[in-house]
């Protein structure tokens, strides 16, 4: 049974295997290490196709199709120790042409809209205000910029494990993390003072 | 506030409704075992016989026309002529069929052995 969880329990349960190993056993059809790969990537997938997208289901969708493309092109991976780079990009690029494709035919999804089982009806307005407060100011930085405070904030990464799997410096990694911040933190105090 | 603190992004986590996040991976895990059943399982006899045959089929093309050549020393004029065009058109077969990336049939062998024109 897949456990695809909180980062730390991901680190805890999937770090034993590298990614070149576990790239290696899925070319021969291990299903158990397509499991590893799938608990490991898929919210950071995630994270990566809600800072492009901007939409959680939108999000959903383009993690789990990332998964299966790679899976399924996994002998175009020239490099299985930068598996995660290869995905993440993978990630990015569907993520963009969903984009592209609501652009032309622009919906909301019921999903998004959709409140959560768990909560009062009130908790939820609350969360779901909270939610998209969060989703316009994240709209209003650079898309890299997005994609690196959600992967550390969010999911937990570290700068070395971002800068490795965006393809950047650790140096530009933290300068983007903190500018990411303050950027969003004055935009949602800005809400604040105004009423939103 | 200190911008070296994480923001909170708990409204954003997925796992916050574990109910919709258990459908997102058993979704997930349906596609890629789907995209793992579609791939072709590599190292299949199919895949040795396909890259041997790469090296083979100019190997007998080279076989075809030495043998042809033989022919001629060794056998009359008309018999080695015979089988020197059977080698030609052995050859160009295998030629075509190398351009094509595929592999003779053995129809097309038989053909080009038997007929008296080029395939």
């Amino acid at each position: 049974m897949l456990n695809v969880s909180r980062p730390t329990r991901v680190l805890q349960v999937a770090m034993d295997e590298t990614d070149a190993e576990l790239v290696h056993a899925v070319r021969r059809g291990d299903r158990w290490a397509a499991d590893r790969l799938l608990e490991r990537y898929l919210r950071p997938c995630r994270a990566v196709a809600l800072a492009i997208t901007g939409s959680e289901a939108d999000a959903d969708d383009v993690c789990q199709e990332a998964l299966a493309v790679a899976v399924e092109r996994i002998d175009d991976c020239r490099d299985p120790e930068k598996f995660g780079k290869w995905l993440m990009q993978i990630a990015r690029n569907r993520a963009r042409n969903l984009t592209r494709a609501h652009a032309v035919r622009r919906t909301v999804p019921l999903d998004e809209t959709t409140p959560g089982h768990s909560l009062s009806p009130a908790a939820e307005l609350e969360r779901s205000e909270l939610r998209d407060r969060l989703l316009q100011a994240l709209a209003a930085i650079p898309e890299q910029h997005r994609e690196v405070v959600l992967l550390h904030d969010l999911e937990g990464w570290k700068h070395r494990e971002i800068g490795e799997r965006l393809g950047i410096p650790e140096g530009t990694v933290r300068s983007h993390l903190h500018h990411a911040r303050r950027r969003l933190r004055l935009i949602l105090a800005e809400g604040d003072t105004t009423g939103e | 506030m200190n911008d070296n603190e994480p923001m909170n992004f708990s409204a954003l986590d997925p796992e916050r409704d574990p109910a919709r996040w258990a459908r997102v991976v058993a979704g997930a895990r349906l596609r890629v075992e789907a995209a793992l059943a579609g791939r072709r399982a590599p190292g299949g006899v199919l895949d040795m016989v396909h890259a041997w045959s790469r090296l083979l089929l100019p190997a007998a093309a080279v076989l075809a026309l030495v043998l042809g050549a033989a022919g001629a020393v060794v056998g009359g004029r008309s018999h080695a002529l015979d089988r020197a065009s059977e080698a030609r058109r052995l050859a160009v077969l295998t030629g075509h069929s190398i351009s094509r990336g595929e592999r003779p049939t053995g129809l097309q062998l038989s053909f080009a052995v038997r007929s008296r024109r080029t395939p």
